[in-house]
């Protein structure tokens, strides 16, 4: 880092807020954005602001900040980037717009698919899918003649053999993390086994036969695991994969591209994609999306200059200039071998996480919950009930239950 | 402890200098590591051997790496820096300052020391030691992998620039504010028997143990809505308070203000009261009595007072994080961005490299003022 | 000096802490008490959300909140009583857990098991911070001239450090195969997993916070010795005290108050312990009460949170920082009284 280049950063960042190169027209209205900052969000919005006018805040206490400000009269942010979960305080609350008319101006190359509709009105435009997948190292897996893992038993059998060989020393990995990822694991395996979590009147329904079968899965996986498991996220799963430390793990479709980065993986190309293991009903995964909703609190001319903004964010060109950063729902991206595990999942009946009030609640009290069982404080079924009792008291106190 | 009594046995001496290394270990240790992270190439920097760690075998493969001149070289400037910025650049503002601005010639002097550095360390020493390095032969051979690139991954694609800005300005604005507030309200609590000074420091207090993230979550709605409710009494031009570097220095200031008046009163009750009873025997008022009396003795206080504030924002999260958005956002949320992203491990790296960024600032406040913390504490801001 | 000039000069300071703290303060006291929530309609709504390649339409019955005329929730206040407090304490489970005998029953209810890990870092972490920053100090103060200002420049390290940095490289250096934790496996010749149960992470969240305070501490002690008075040392020596006791009878004493102020610090500070536990992502295993209360507060995914119960837990959390400070307290109103 020489001087000269620190000079140039220095002039350069004065520059770029005149430049709108790679942009096919100018935009003249103000527009803000503001949505999480994963990298395919990073893409999209440097696609926008080549167009100038342009400021995007990926931040990541959006979720915090997003219902009130778009509930602000104006809205303080024009674009909001949302994905299942997130859509729901923004629709609740009204705040943002119907889309119907804009797509129709400026939304010919959207496919039908992108189009998230409520009462059939299109209240946001989807760019990507996401969905918890399997992936395994296929040397290993042939090495020892296993087969690829259909269901969990399957996983576990591999995992069994797999340590007996001794090639790796923690057969699984997973996103166990307590909190929002530990729940979403049981979410997962708990929708594979065909269960529901809310029922009528929101109470909860997850005290059953199947929430036990998917906690004894998730206790069994945990034998072959890090003992660490309780505080591994998606990027320490991805970084036990690269350093050839594990052999399996139901992992993030986005973080496939990661297994073939030559500069930080030791297994390029040894990592197969493939569905997540079947439960009782359905592959133990959930579908995501992730798009874009506009604010209500807009004049019509922002709308349509924010509008058009992120058609052109979420354009071919991006694509292709970021093909692997995500599974993209837009026209002209090219799915790779990496995409094969989402693709597979969904084939075999994968279905959208289930967002809506309550679940968000449930969300939470499984994450705070879920770990006893896991340490062995509590036994599953008592587990299971004290969730459902923390779910109810955060529910009442919501209003979502009388 | 001059006197011949005072003569420790040698033992004694022996596991006090074993005592302290050990101390100076594990205390500089994270940092320390964390520092060697940031130059090394994503594998190496996570690799599990700690040699690899240090000696960098990928990012050398890489072809960065540095020879032991340029490590003779780079300790040399950086001891030279220290001892600049510690013994000469004190001297040099105490003599050269005019009376009644020496914060200025402190401020001055350390912006010079700031600058040298950058340049000597990135600019002067690479190209000097390009050309030494071949006449060396072996001496100018690369053994240790090193490379810069996460930094400037972190200050020129990232725009980490814009970030210190930030910090800065949010910074200088908490330490200037909590002070001039601060002195004022701890010099009254000082010279105030009553029972409400009592009451307020209590209550002050409690306030300072209170849960920042609760009072954190009370304003969000209030600044993001702020246009709103203002408008009444400021009309079209009533701001929106959420993003706005300004709002953030008030609620820092606030949350900082029971610790800051706690010292400055201690350090006040330190110096006399007849200091300024005599000043108003000769006819000032009380606020002439503290600008004319009080204000010249009261700096060495002040610093360390200051140097808390500066911390305070500085290192500040929590409110920084919720009530500025990205047009505005300091470093700390910066960075705590760039770790919780899904992220790949060189983007990892380069938030170590980031980490260690906004530490270097830190390393030099207090190689500069570390004399005045030490001074400004024995001369009594904590007596509790 | 009279009313106004005092008033004057606090002015300020006092306006700023009650807009800024206060006034809060007081919403949260009062939120404690009420429980605010939209009203609820039942209505059958029909979402379609895209698939991997077509989109998956389902219809179902959803809870969507009313709005008003104005687009605004309608929502609906309520007094509730000590009801979220009761929430937060969940009596009845502490009662079935303490008339089975059961201590694991207890420590499942979190605000107990925040409270135990709260207190016990509080009150363990306390005599270490001060000992050791008493040796660091006394030893720094012993060193030769040349090196102290290195010395406390490296002391000082820990505690200028970015909190979260801190708890984060520590975290590094640690999990997994840290090369700490490597480093120790290779020493003692075992497998090691420092973040699989809890007392190693408790271990952990108290050296990191003992390593954290004691620079503060230490600094602290170190200016009051330059202080000591050097003629009761010698006259110390010359009535032939050992080391030890011109230690415990003067050096000590003399500090005596600067140990209280440390003490008051590092018990409000510790006791709203927070960065660790997020630093350490240590909630599956040890939480504290700070995290509590900003786990009530934090919305979910569909932008519910517990004002109310975070209200209470963060009431409770500041009556039992008040317990833990009366003894500092009434100390601070004698002195106020007798310097005056």
């Amino acid at each position: 880092m020489k001087l000269k280049t620190l000079m140039m950063a220095g002039a350069m960042s004065l520059a770029s807020s005149v430049a709108w190169a790679g942009c096919s027209y100018e935009n003249a209205v103000e527009i803000k954005s503001l949505s999480a900052g994963f990298e395919a969000w990073k893409a999209v919005t440097d696609a926008m602001a080549e167009c100038g006018n342009f400021s995007a805040s990926l931040d990541q206490e959006f979720r915090e900040k997003q219902p009130e400000a778009f509930a602000a009269n104006p809205s303080l942010y024009q674009i909001g980037g949302v994905a299942n979960g997130t859509l729901v305080p923004l629709l609740n609350a009204g705040t943002i717009r119907p889309l119907d008319d804009l797509v129709e101006k400026y939304g010919q190359n959207l496919t039908p698919n992108q189009l998230i509709k409520i009462d059939g009105k299109t209240m946001a435009i989807a760019m990507m899918v996401n969905a918890q997948h399997m992936m395994y190292r296929s040397d290993i897996l042939a090495d020892l003649g296993i087969e690829e893992p259909k269901t969990y038993d399957d996983v576990l059998a591999a995992a069994a053999k797999i340590k007996e060989a001794g090639v790796v020393e923690y057969p699984i990995g997973g996103t166990f993390k307590t909190g929002w990822n530990l729940a979403q694991e049981f979410v997962n395996m708990y929708l594979g086994e065909g269960g529901t979590f809310i029922g009528e009147g929101n109470q909860p329904t997850i005290n059953n036969a199947q929430g036990v079968r998917a906690l004894e899965v998730m206790k069994a996986m945990t034998e072959y695991m890090d003992p660490e498991y309780l505080v591994s996220d998606s990027t320490y799963v991805q970084q036990q994969f690269q350093q050839g430390k594990i052999a399996m793990a139901n992992l993030w479709a986005s973080r496939a591209a990661a297994m073939d980065d030559e500069a930080e993986s030791q297994v390029v190309g040894k990592v197969a994609m493939a569905s997540a293991p079947m439960g009782a009903a359905a592959p133990a995964t959930t579908l995501w999306w992730d798009g874009m909703v506009f604010a209500a609190n807009m004049t019509d001319e922002q709308a349509d200059a924010a509008f058009k903004l992120a058609m052109e964010g979420m354009d071919a060109e991006m694509v292709s200039a970021n093909n692997d950063a995500a599974v993209w729902l837009i026209t002209g991206y090219t799915p790779g071998k990496l995409a094969a595990g989402a693709a597979a999942s969904a084939a075999n009946g994968a279905v959208p996480y289930p967002a809506s009030g309550p679940m968000g609640v449930m969300h939470t009290a499984l994450g705070n919950g879920l770990s006893d069982y896991l340490t062995g404080a509590k036994d599953a079924a008592t587990t299971l009930a004290d969730i459902e009792a923390a779910y109810l008291t955060a529910a009442k106190e919501a209003g979502l239950v009388d | 402890m001059s006197s011949q009594v005072m003569r420790q046995p040698m033992g004694l001496r022996l596991s006090s200098a074993v005592f302290l290394a050990f101390w100076c270990l594990i205390a500089a240790f994270p940092i320390l590591w964390i520092t060697v992270m940031s130059f090394k190439s994503p594998v190496d920097a996570y690799d599990s051997n700690a040699l690899n760690v240090i000696f960098g075998p990928a990012t050398l493969e890489g072809g960065d790496g540095l020879s032991i001149l340029d490590v003779l070289a780079g300790i040399a400037v950086i001891w030279g820096t220290f001892i600049v910025a510690i013994r000469m650049m004190p001297n040099m503002v105490r003599s050269y300052s005019p009376s009644g601005f020496q914060w200025a010639g402190w401020v001055i002097g350390a912006l010079v020391v700031v600058v040298g550095f950058i340049v000597v360390f990135f600019s002067v020493l690479p190209t000097i030691m390009g050309v030494l390095n071949p006449l060396f032969g072996p001496l100018g051979r690369d053994v240790i992998g090193l490379t810069t690139e996460h930094y400037s991954t972190v200050w020129i694609d990232r725009g980490f620039s814009k970030n210190f800005q930030n910090s800065l300005i949010v910074t200088t604005g908490v330490v200037t504010v909590s002070l001039t507030v601060g002195t004022l309200a701890g010099y009254g609590l000082a010279r105030s028997g009553s029972n409400l000074a009592f009451w307020i420091l209590i209550v002050a207090l409690v306030f300072r143990a209170l849960l920042h993230s609760v009072l954190v979550a009370g304003y969000l709605p209030v600044f993001i809505n702020s246009a709103e409710w203002l408008a009444p009494i400021l009309g079209e031009n009533a701001p929106t308070l959420y993003g706005k570097p300004f709002a953030v220095i008030a609620v820092l200031v606030a949350i900082n203000q029971p610790f800051t008046i706690w010292m400055l009163r201690s350090f006040f009750q330190n110096i006399p009261a007849e200091l300024d009873e005599a000043a108003r025997v000769d006819g000032c008022n009380h606020f002439q009595a503290f600008r004319r009396v009080i204000m010249p003795v009261m700096w060495p206080g002040v610093i360390t007072t200051g140097l808390f504030s500066f911390l305070l924002g500085y290192n500040d999260f929590l409110v920084t994080s919720l009530l500025l958005d990205a047009q505005n956002q300091t470093m700390v949320p910066a960075i705590a961005g760039m770790f919780n992203r899904e992220t790949t491990t060189t983007d990892q790296v380069v938030a170590v490299a980031a980490a260690v960024s906004i530490t270097a600032p830190l390393f030099l406040l207090v190689v500069v003022f570390q004399r005045q913390i030490v001074s400004g504490l024995t001369a009594g801001a904590v007596k509790g | 000096m009279n009313f106004k000039t005092f008033a004057a000069f606090v002015g300020p300071s006092v306006f700023m802490m009650l807009l800024f703290i206060a006034f809060p303060l007081v919403s949260v006291f009062s939120q404690s008490f009420y429980v605010t929530q939209p009203i609820y309609e039942t209505v059958e709504v029909e979402s379609c959300t895209p698939g991997f390649l077509k989109q998956t339409c389902v219809t179902e019955e959803r809870s969507m909140p009313i709005l008003d005329e104005d687009g605004e929730i309608v929502t609906r206040t309520e007094f509730v009583g000590l009801q979220s407090y009761a929430n937060v304490l969940e009596l009845g489970r502490v009662w079935d857990a303490i008339s089975n005998g059961s201590w694991a029953a207890f420590q499942s209810i979190d605000f107990w098991k925040a409270l135990r890990f709260t207190l016990m870092l509080t009150l363990v972490t306390l005599p270490m911070v001060i000992a050791l920053a008493i040796v660091i100090a006394l030893v720094i103060n012993n060193a030769t001239k040349a090196i102290k200002g290195p010395v406390i420049f490296v002391t000082l390290l820990p505690f200028i450090i970015t909190p979260v940095i801190g708890a984060l490289s520590v975290n590094w250096l640690f999990r997994g195969d840290g090369i700490l934790t490597a480093g120790l496996e290779s020493w003692l010749n075992r497998d090691i997993a420092l973040f699989a149960q809890a007392w190693t992470i408790e271990l952990l969240i108290m050296l990191y916070r003992v390593w954290a305070v004691v620079p503060f501490a230490a600094i602290i002690f170190y200016a009051g010795l330059q202080t000591v008075n050097q003629d009761s040392l010698e006259s110390a020596v010359i009535d032939g005290a050992s080391r030890w006791q011109r230690l415990k009878f003067v050096v000590i004493p003399h500090l005596m108050p600067l140990i209280v102020f440390v003490s008051m610090i590092h018990l409000m500070d510790t006791y709203r312990e927070f960065e660790a536990i997020v630093g350490f992502s240590s909630q599956g295993h040890v939480i504290s009460l700070q995290w509590l209360t900003y786990d009530f507060l934090v919305p979910d995914e569909a932008g519910n949170r517990s004002i109310s119960r975070a209200s209470a837990s963060a009431m409770l959390t500041m009556v039992g920082i008040i317990v833990l400070l009366i003894a500092p307290l009434r100390r601070t109103w004698r002195d106020h009284k007798g310097g005056h």
